[in-house]
Protein backbone atom coordinates (compact mmCIF):
# COMPACT_ATOMS: atom_id res chain seq x y z
CA UNK A 1 0.00 0.00 0.00
CA UNK A 2 1.21 3.53 -0.69
CA UNK A 3 1.30 6.07 2.07
CA UNK A 4 0.62 9.34 0.30
CA UNK A 5 0.64 12.92 1.58
CA UNK A 6 -2.64 13.96 0.01
CA UNK A 7 -2.32 17.71 0.67
CA UNK A 8 1.00 18.17 -1.15
CA UNK A 9 0.02 15.76 -3.86
CA UNK A 10 -3.24 17.55 -4.53
CA UNK A 11 -1.25 20.82 -4.98
CA UNK A 12 1.00 19.16 -7.53
CA UNK A 13 -2.09 17.68 -9.14
CA UNK A 14 -3.70 21.11 -9.33
CA UNK A 15 -0.60 22.61 -10.94
CA UNK A 16 -0.49 19.75 -13.46
CA UNK A 17 -4.17 20.21 -14.26
CA UNK A 18 -3.83 23.98 -14.77
CA UNK A 19 -0.77 23.47 -16.97
CA UNK A 20 -2.52 20.82 -19.03
CA UNK A 21 -5.60 23.04 -19.51
CA UNK A 22 -3.44 26.04 -20.51
CA UNK A 23 -1.54 23.95 -23.07
CA UNK A 24 -4.70 22.42 -24.51
CA UNK A 25 -6.34 25.86 -24.78
CA UNK A 26 -3.19 27.18 -26.44
CA UNK A 27 -3.23 24.29 -28.87
CA UNK A 28 -6.83 24.99 -29.90
CA UNK A 29 -6.80 28.80 -29.83
CA UNK A 30 -3.28 29.67 -31.06
CA UNK A 31 -1.91 26.58 -32.82
CA UNK A 32 0.30 28.50 -35.26
CA UNK A 33 1.83 30.75 -32.60
CA UNK A 34 2.39 27.83 -30.20
CA UNK A 35 4.03 25.88 -33.03
CA UNK A 36 6.45 28.70 -33.82
CA UNK A 37 7.23 29.20 -30.09
CA UNK A 38 8.03 25.49 -29.68
CA UNK A 39 10.06 25.43 -32.90
CA UNK A 40 11.92 28.65 -32.01
CA UNK A 41 12.75 27.69 -28.42
CA UNK A 42 13.56 24.23 -29.74
CA UNK A 43 16.63 25.66 -31.53
CA UNK A 44 18.86 25.81 -28.43
CA UNK A 45 17.39 22.53 -27.13
CA UNK A 46 18.16 20.87 -30.46
CA UNK A 47 21.69 22.32 -30.37
CA UNK A 48 22.27 20.84 -26.88
CA UNK A 49 20.85 17.45 -27.90
CA UNK A 50 22.98 17.41 -31.07
CA UNK A 51 26.10 17.01 -28.88
CA UNK A 52 25.25 13.62 -27.35
CA UNK A 53 23.73 12.68 -30.72
CA UNK A 54 27.04 13.35 -32.51
CA UNK A 55 28.99 11.46 -29.84
CA UNK A 56 26.74 8.39 -30.03
CA UNK A 57 26.73 8.53 -33.86
CA UNK A 58 30.55 8.75 -33.86
CA UNK A 59 30.91 5.73 -31.56
CA UNK A 60 28.32 3.85 -33.62
CA UNK A 61 30.21 4.60 -36.88
CA UNK A 62 33.53 3.46 -35.40
CA UNK A 63 32.02 0.18 -34.22
CA UNK A 64 30.39 -0.21 -37.65
CA UNK A 65 33.75 0.50 -39.33
CA UNK A 66 35.53 -2.14 -37.26
CA UNK A 67 32.76 -4.63 -38.04
CA UNK A 68 32.86 -3.91 -41.78
CA UNK A 69 36.69 -3.98 -41.95
CA UNK A 70 37.41 -7.09 -39.95
CA UNK A 71 34.34 -9.15 -39.12
CA UNK A 72 32.13 -8.97 -42.20
CA UNK A 73 34.79 -9.99 -44.75
CA UNK A 74 33.22 -13.36 -45.56
CA UNK A 75 32.17 -13.73 -49.18
CA UNK A 76 34.50 -10.92 -50.22
CA UNK A 77 36.07 -12.98 -53.02
CA UNK A 78 32.74 -13.62 -54.74
CA UNK A 79 31.78 -9.99 -54.35
CA UNK A 80 35.14 -8.94 -55.81
CA UNK A 81 34.60 -11.11 -58.88
CA UNK A 82 31.10 -9.68 -59.39
CA UNK A 83 32.37 -6.12 -58.99
CA UNK A 84 35.13 -6.69 -61.56
CA UNK A 85 32.56 -7.93 -64.05
CA UNK A 86 30.36 -4.92 -63.28
CA UNK A 87 33.38 -2.62 -63.75
CA UNK A 88 33.98 -3.99 -67.23
CA UNK A 89 30.37 -3.32 -68.15
CA UNK A 90 30.51 0.18 -66.71
CA UNK A 91 33.72 0.94 -68.63
CA UNK A 92 31.94 0.04 -71.83
CA UNK A 93 28.94 2.18 -70.89
CA UNK A 94 31.28 5.01 -69.93
CA UNK A 95 32.81 5.01 -73.39
CA UNK A 96 29.38 5.27 -74.98
CA UNK A 97 28.40 8.06 -72.60
CA UNK A 98 31.57 10.01 -73.38
CA UNK A 99 30.61 9.89 -77.04
CA UNK A 100 27.11 11.14 -76.23
CA UNK A 101 28.52 13.87 -73.98
CA UNK A 102 30.85 15.09 -76.73
CA UNK A 103 27.95 15.22 -79.17
CA UNK A 104 25.78 17.08 -76.65
CA UNK A 105 28.56 19.59 -76.03
CA UNK A 106 28.93 20.29 -79.72
CA UNK A 107 25.18 20.79 -80.08
CA UNK A 108 25.05 23.04 -77.02
CA UNK A 109 27.77 25.29 -78.43
CA UNK A 110 25.98 25.24 -81.74
CA UNK A 111 22.76 26.45 -80.17
CA UNK A 112 24.68 29.08 -78.14
CA UNK A 113 23.47 27.71 -74.83
CA UNK A 114 25.30 29.00 -71.82
CA UNK A 115 27.10 26.27 -69.96
CA UNK A 116 24.98 25.35 -66.97
CA UNK A 117 26.76 26.18 -63.71
CA UNK A 118 26.69 23.56 -60.97
CA UNK A 119 24.57 24.35 -57.94
CA UNK A 120 26.25 25.06 -54.60
CA UNK A 121 26.36 21.82 -52.63
CA UNK A 122 27.00 21.19 -48.93
CA UNK A 123 28.42 17.79 -47.99
CA UNK A 124 26.83 16.26 -44.90
CA UNK A 125 27.00 13.01 -43.01
CA UNK A 126 24.02 10.92 -41.90
CA UNK A 127 24.11 10.65 -38.09
CA UNK A 128 20.73 9.11 -37.35
CA UNK A 129 17.26 8.01 -38.45
CA UNK A 130 13.79 9.27 -37.56
CA UNK A 131 13.04 9.10 -33.84
CA UNK A 132 9.55 7.75 -34.56
CA UNK A 133 7.93 5.14 -36.79
CA UNK A 134 5.58 7.33 -38.82
CA UNK A 135 8.01 9.02 -41.17
CA UNK A 136 11.06 7.85 -43.12
CA UNK A 137 13.71 10.44 -42.43
CA UNK A 138 17.44 10.72 -41.86
CA UNK A 139 19.28 13.20 -39.62
CA UNK A 140 22.25 15.13 -41.03
CA UNK A 141 25.18 16.65 -39.14
CA UNK A 142 24.74 20.03 -40.85
CA UNK A 143 22.09 22.56 -39.82
CA UNK A 144 20.93 26.16 -40.05
CA UNK A 145 24.36 27.51 -39.06
CA UNK A 146 25.85 25.80 -42.14
CA UNK A 147 23.25 27.34 -44.45
CA UNK A 148 20.89 24.36 -44.55
CA UNK A 149 17.22 25.36 -44.72
CA UNK A 150 13.85 23.62 -45.06
CA UNK A 151 12.80 22.68 -48.63
CA UNK A 152 16.36 22.29 -49.91
CA UNK A 153 16.96 19.13 -51.93
CA UNK A 154 19.28 16.35 -50.77
CA UNK A 155 21.12 14.11 -53.24
CA UNK A 156 24.00 11.68 -53.63
CA UNK A 157 25.98 11.27 -56.87
CA UNK A 158 23.58 8.40 -57.67
CA UNK A 159 20.39 10.43 -57.38
CA UNK A 160 17.75 12.09 -55.22
CA UNK A 161 17.59 11.22 -51.50
CA UNK A 162 14.89 13.57 -50.23
CA UNK A 163 14.08 17.03 -48.98
CA UNK A 164 14.99 18.98 -45.81
CA UNK A 165 11.91 19.43 -43.62
CA UNK A 166 13.32 20.68 -40.34
CA UNK A 167 16.57 22.16 -39.05
CA UNK A 168 18.22 22.98 -35.74
CA UNK A 169 21.46 24.97 -35.49
CA UNK A 170 23.66 21.95 -36.19
CA UNK A 171 21.37 19.21 -37.55
CA UNK A 172 18.77 18.80 -40.29
CA UNK A 173 15.97 16.29 -40.87
CA UNK A 174 15.54 14.95 -44.42
CA UNK A 175 12.19 13.45 -45.51
CA UNK A 176 13.20 10.59 -47.82
CA UNK A 177 11.91 10.16 -51.36
CA UNK A 178 10.45 6.80 -50.22
CA UNK A 179 8.21 8.43 -47.59
CA UNK A 180 4.59 8.51 -48.67
CA UNK A 181 4.24 12.11 -47.41
CA UNK A 182 6.90 13.35 -49.81
CA UNK A 183 6.15 14.63 -53.33
CA UNK A 184 8.71 15.59 -55.99
CA UNK A 185 7.94 16.62 -59.55
CA UNK A 186 9.36 13.95 -61.86
CA UNK A 187 9.84 13.46 -65.58
CA UNK A 188 10.18 10.23 -67.59
CA UNK A 189 13.46 10.76 -69.39
CA UNK A 190 12.54 8.92 -72.60
CA UNK A 191 8.96 10.08 -73.15
CA UNK A 192 9.26 13.52 -71.43
CA UNK A 193 5.97 12.90 -69.59
CA UNK A 194 5.71 14.63 -66.24
CA UNK A 195 4.20 13.41 -62.99
CA UNK A 196 4.54 13.50 -59.22
CA UNK A 197 6.84 11.06 -57.43
CA UNK A 198 5.55 9.94 -54.04
CA UNK A 199 6.87 7.33 -51.63
CA UNK A 200 4.93 4.17 -50.81
CA UNK A 201 4.40 2.39 -47.51
CA UNK A 202 6.56 -0.48 -48.85
CA UNK A 203 9.63 1.78 -49.03
CA UNK A 204 9.51 2.23 -52.81
CA UNK A 205 8.28 5.19 -54.88
CA UNK A 206 5.43 5.78 -57.32
CA UNK A 207 5.13 8.20 -60.24
CA UNK A 208 1.54 9.45 -60.37
CA UNK A 209 -0.48 11.41 -62.92
CA UNK A 210 1.23 10.08 -66.06
CA UNK A 211 -0.93 10.93 -69.12
CA UNK A 212 -2.99 7.99 -70.42
CA UNK A 213 -1.41 8.21 -73.88
CA UNK A 214 2.14 8.01 -72.53
CA UNK A 215 4.25 5.14 -73.87
CA UNK A 216 6.17 4.75 -70.59
CA UNK A 217 7.37 1.21 -69.93
CA UNK A 218 9.36 -0.70 -67.30
CA UNK A 219 13.04 0.22 -67.43
CA UNK A 220 12.42 3.92 -68.18
CA UNK A 221 14.38 6.30 -65.96
CA UNK A 222 12.61 9.03 -64.02
CA UNK A 223 14.44 12.30 -63.27
CA UNK A 224 13.50 15.55 -61.51
CA UNK A 225 11.57 17.95 -63.72
CA UNK A 226 12.79 21.12 -62.00
CA UNK A 227 9.19 22.26 -61.42
CA UNK A 228 9.50 22.36 -57.64
CA UNK A 229 11.87 24.23 -55.41
CA UNK A 230 15.01 22.49 -54.24
CA UNK A 231 15.83 20.26 -57.22
CA UNK A 232 17.20 21.37 -60.60
CA UNK A 233 16.08 19.45 -63.69
CA UNK A 234 17.64 16.10 -64.57
CA UNK A 235 18.59 14.48 -61.24
CA UNK A 236 17.93 10.72 -61.23
CA UNK A 237 15.04 9.60 -59.00
CA UNK A 238 14.46 5.98 -60.00
CA UNK A 239 13.66 3.38 -62.64
CA UNK A 240 10.15 2.27 -63.57
CA UNK A 241 9.48 -1.36 -62.63
CA UNK A 242 5.72 -1.60 -63.31
CA UNK A 243 3.03 0.44 -65.03
CA UNK A 244 -0.45 0.51 -63.45
CA UNK A 245 -3.31 1.45 -65.74
CA UNK A 246 -6.78 1.26 -64.21
CA UNK A 247 -9.96 1.19 -66.27
CA UNK A 248 -11.73 4.53 -66.56
CA UNK A 249 -8.88 6.28 -64.72
CA UNK A 250 -7.77 9.66 -66.05
CA UNK A 251 -4.08 8.93 -65.49
CA UNK A 252 -1.76 5.98 -65.20
CA UNK A 253 0.86 5.50 -62.52
CA UNK A 254 4.18 3.68 -62.33
CA UNK A 255 6.06 1.92 -59.58
CA UNK A 256 9.69 3.02 -59.23
CA UNK A 257 12.79 1.57 -57.67
CA UNK A 258 14.68 4.56 -56.26
CA UNK A 259 18.25 5.06 -57.52
CA UNK A 260 19.45 5.60 -53.95
CA UNK A 261 18.81 3.05 -51.22
CA UNK A 262 17.93 5.38 -48.35
CA UNK A 263 18.64 2.70 -45.75
CA UNK A 264 22.30 2.52 -46.76
CA UNK A 265 23.06 6.14 -47.48
CA UNK A 266 25.89 7.56 -45.29
CA UNK A 267 27.01 10.79 -46.95
CA UNK A 268 24.82 13.20 -48.88
CA UNK A 269 24.93 16.57 -50.63
CA UNK A 270 22.47 19.34 -49.80
CA UNK A 271 21.59 21.59 -52.74
CA UNK A 272 21.97 25.02 -51.18
CA UNK A 273 21.22 27.03 -54.27
CA UNK A 274 20.89 26.56 -57.95
CA UNK A 275 22.38 29.33 -60.17
CA UNK A 276 20.06 28.19 -62.93
CA UNK A 277 16.46 28.99 -61.87
CA UNK A 278 14.05 26.08 -61.66
CA UNK A 279 11.03 26.10 -63.97
CA UNK A 280 8.86 27.38 -61.11
CA UNK A 281 11.26 30.22 -60.32
CA UNK A 282 11.57 31.05 -64.01
CA UNK A 283 7.81 31.19 -64.53
CA UNK A 284 7.25 33.30 -61.41
CA UNK A 285 9.80 35.97 -62.47
CA UNK A 286 8.05 39.29 -63.20
CA UNK A 287 8.06 40.18 -66.89
CA UNK A 288 10.05 43.34 -67.75
CA UNK A 289 7.86 46.28 -68.70
CA UNK A 290 8.23 47.49 -72.30
CA UNK B 1 18.87 14.42 -8.23
CA UNK B 2 15.46 13.95 -9.84
CA UNK B 3 16.09 16.93 -12.15
CA UNK B 4 19.45 15.46 -13.18
CA UNK B 5 17.85 12.13 -14.02
CA UNK B 6 15.12 13.85 -16.04
CA UNK B 7 17.75 15.94 -17.86
CA UNK B 8 19.77 12.82 -18.70
CA UNK B 9 16.63 11.11 -20.01
CA UNK B 10 15.70 14.09 -22.21
CA UNK B 11 19.25 14.42 -23.58
CA UNK B 12 19.90 10.71 -23.94
CA UNK B 13 16.65 9.58 -25.48
CA UNK B 14 17.24 11.20 -28.90
CA UNK B 15 20.64 9.54 -29.62
CA UNK B 16 19.36 6.17 -28.42
CA UNK B 17 16.14 6.44 -30.42
CA UNK B 18 17.73 7.68 -33.66
CA UNK B 19 21.12 5.92 -33.69
CA UNK B 20 20.90 2.70 -31.69
CA UNK B 21 17.26 1.59 -31.88
CA UNK B 22 17.08 1.36 -35.71
CA UNK B 23 19.14 -1.83 -35.17
CA UNK B 24 16.50 -3.22 -32.78
CA UNK B 25 13.42 -3.38 -34.96
CA UNK B 26 10.47 -5.73 -35.27
CA UNK B 27 9.18 -5.81 -38.89
CA UNK B 28 10.96 -2.53 -39.46
CA UNK B 29 9.35 -0.85 -36.44
CA UNK B 30 11.40 0.34 -33.50
CA UNK B 31 10.22 0.80 -29.92
CA UNK B 32 9.31 4.26 -28.67
CA UNK B 33 11.43 4.73 -25.55
CA UNK B 34 9.70 8.08 -25.02
CA UNK B 35 6.41 6.29 -24.33
CA UNK B 36 8.11 3.88 -21.92
CA UNK B 37 10.02 6.60 -20.04
CA UNK B 38 7.06 8.96 -19.75
CA UNK B 39 4.71 6.18 -18.58
CA UNK B 40 7.14 5.03 -15.89
CA UNK B 41 7.85 8.58 -14.69
CA UNK B 42 4.13 9.37 -14.59
CA UNK B 43 3.33 6.16 -12.73
CA UNK B 44 6.10 6.51 -10.17
CA UNK B 45 6.32 10.28 -9.69
CA UNK B 46 2.80 11.53 -10.39
CA UNK B 47 0.98 13.57 -13.02
CA UNK B 48 2.96 16.84 -12.80
CA UNK B 49 6.30 15.11 -13.42
CA UNK B 50 4.67 12.93 -16.08
CA UNK B 51 3.22 15.95 -17.85
CA UNK B 52 6.39 18.08 -17.79
CA UNK B 53 8.82 15.30 -18.71
CA UNK B 54 6.34 14.08 -21.34
CA UNK B 55 6.22 17.51 -22.99
CA UNK B 56 10.02 17.83 -22.91
CA UNK B 57 10.66 14.32 -24.24
CA UNK B 58 8.00 14.66 -26.96
CA UNK B 59 9.39 18.05 -27.95
CA UNK B 60 13.00 16.79 -28.10
CA UNK B 61 12.05 13.70 -30.11
CA UNK B 62 9.96 15.62 -32.62
CA UNK B 63 12.82 18.10 -33.24
CA UNK B 64 14.67 15.16 -34.81
CA UNK B 65 11.74 13.77 -36.77
CA UNK B 66 9.42 14.99 -39.52
CA UNK B 67 6.66 14.93 -36.90
CA UNK B 68 4.94 18.18 -35.96
CA UNK B 69 6.58 19.59 -32.79
CA UNK B 70 3.36 20.51 -30.98
CA UNK B 71 1.73 17.13 -31.62
CA UNK B 72 4.75 15.25 -30.33
CA UNK B 73 4.99 17.36 -27.17
CA UNK B 74 1.24 17.27 -26.45
CA UNK B 75 0.84 13.51 -27.03
CA UNK B 76 3.69 12.59 -24.71
CA UNK B 77 2.60 15.21 -22.15
CA UNK B 78 -0.94 13.84 -22.12
CA UNK B 79 0.44 10.33 -21.77
CA UNK B 80 2.56 11.30 -18.75
CA UNK B 81 -0.41 13.05 -17.16
CA UNK B 82 -2.66 10.02 -17.74
CA UNK B 83 0.01 7.68 -16.37
CA UNK B 84 0.22 9.85 -13.24
CA UNK B 85 -3.56 9.68 -12.79
CA UNK B 86 -3.52 5.91 -13.32
CA UNK B 87 -0.65 5.48 -10.86
CA UNK B 88 -2.72 7.18 -8.17
CA UNK B 89 -5.43 4.52 -8.41
CA UNK B 90 -3.21 1.46 -8.58
CA UNK B 91 -2.49 -0.15 -5.23
CA UNK B 92 0.02 -2.76 -6.35
CA UNK B 93 1.84 -2.65 -9.66
CA UNK B 94 3.47 -5.91 -10.74
CA UNK B 95 5.66 -6.12 -13.88
CA UNK B 96 2.92 -8.17 -15.56
CA UNK B 97 0.28 -5.48 -14.96
CA UNK B 98 2.70 -2.85 -16.22
CA UNK B 99 3.48 -4.83 -19.39
CA UNK B 100 -0.24 -5.21 -20.18
CA UNK B 101 -0.86 -1.54 -19.43
CA UNK B 102 2.01 -0.41 -21.65
CA UNK B 103 0.79 -2.65 -24.46
CA UNK B 104 -2.66 -1.05 -24.38
CA UNK B 105 -1.40 2.53 -23.88
CA UNK B 106 1.22 2.30 -26.62
CA UNK B 107 -1.41 0.89 -29.00
CA UNK B 108 -3.82 3.72 -28.16
CA UNK B 109 -1.16 6.42 -28.62
CA UNK B 110 -0.13 4.86 -31.94
CA UNK B 111 -3.73 4.83 -33.10
CA UNK B 112 -4.31 8.46 -32.16
CA UNK B 113 -1.13 9.55 -33.97
CA UNK B 114 -2.22 8.98 -37.61
CA UNK B 115 -5.39 11.03 -37.04
CA UNK B 116 -3.54 13.87 -35.33
CA UNK B 117 -0.70 13.94 -37.87
CA UNK B 118 -3.13 13.73 -40.83
CA UNK B 119 -1.02 11.17 -42.67
CA UNK B 120 -1.73 10.46 -46.33
CA UNK B 121 -4.34 8.14 -47.83
CA UNK B 122 -2.00 5.13 -48.07
CA UNK B 123 -1.56 5.10 -44.31
CA UNK B 124 -5.07 4.16 -43.21
CA UNK B 125 -6.19 2.75 -39.84
CA UNK B 126 -5.53 -0.92 -40.68
CA UNK B 127 -2.12 -0.13 -42.06
CA UNK B 128 -1.40 1.81 -38.85
CA UNK B 129 -2.57 -1.06 -36.60
CA UNK B 130 -0.74 -3.90 -38.34
CA UNK B 131 2.41 -2.13 -39.47
CA UNK B 132 3.17 0.30 -36.67
CA UNK B 133 0.88 0.19 -33.62
CA UNK B 134 1.04 -3.51 -32.74
CA UNK B 135 4.77 -4.17 -33.30
CA UNK B 136 5.65 -0.94 -31.49
CA UNK B 137 3.32 -1.71 -28.59
CA UNK B 138 4.86 -5.20 -28.20
CA UNK B 139 8.38 -3.78 -28.12
CA UNK B 140 7.40 -0.95 -25.74
CA UNK B 141 5.72 -3.41 -23.38
CA UNK B 142 8.72 -5.77 -23.32
CA UNK B 143 11.25 -2.96 -22.78
CA UNK B 144 9.06 -1.18 -20.20
CA UNK B 145 8.45 -4.46 -18.36
CA UNK B 146 12.17 -5.24 -18.32
CA UNK B 147 13.09 -1.78 -16.96
CA UNK B 148 10.35 -1.96 -14.32
CA UNK B 149 11.37 -5.50 -13.34
CA UNK B 150 14.97 -4.30 -12.89
CA UNK B 151 13.80 -1.39 -10.74
CA UNK B 152 11.42 -3.67 -8.85
CA UNK B 153 14.13 -6.19 -8.04
CA UNK B 154 16.76 -3.57 -7.10
CA UNK B 155 14.70 -0.93 -5.30
CA UNK B 156 11.59 -0.82 -3.16
CA UNK B 157 9.26 0.64 -5.78
CA UNK B 158 6.32 1.19 -3.39
CA UNK B 159 8.52 3.21 -1.07
CA UNK B 160 10.01 5.12 -4.00
CA UNK B 161 6.53 5.99 -5.20
CA UNK B 162 5.28 7.26 -1.84
CA UNK B 163 8.51 9.20 -1.21
CA UNK B 164 8.48 10.91 -4.57
CA UNK B 165 4.88 11.99 -4.09
CA UNK B 166 5.45 13.59 -0.69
Amino acid sequence: MWMVNLRVTSNARRVALVLAVVLILGLFLLPGQLQSVFQGVGGPLGWIISWPLSVVAGVHDRIGGVWDSYVALQGMEDENRLLKRELELLKEQNGQLRESAAATERLAILLEFKKQALPILIAAQVIGRDTGNWYKTIILDKGASDGVQPDQGVITPAGVVGRIVKTTASTAVVLLVTDSNNAIAGLIQRTRDEGIVEGTTQGQARLKYIPLLSSARPGDRVVTSGLVEGFPRGLAIGTITRIDKEEEALFQSAELTPEVDPNRVEEVLVIQSSPVPTEKERLSLPKPKP
Amino acid sequence: MKTLIYGAIILGIVPIQSVLLPHLTLWGVKPDLGVVAVCLIGLINGELDGLLVGIAVGWALSLFSAQDVITGAMLKGALGFAAGLAGRHVVYLSPLVLVSGLLVVSCLVSLVTPFVLRLNSEQDLWWAIWNVALPQACLDAVIGGAIYWLMWSQFNIEQLMSESRM
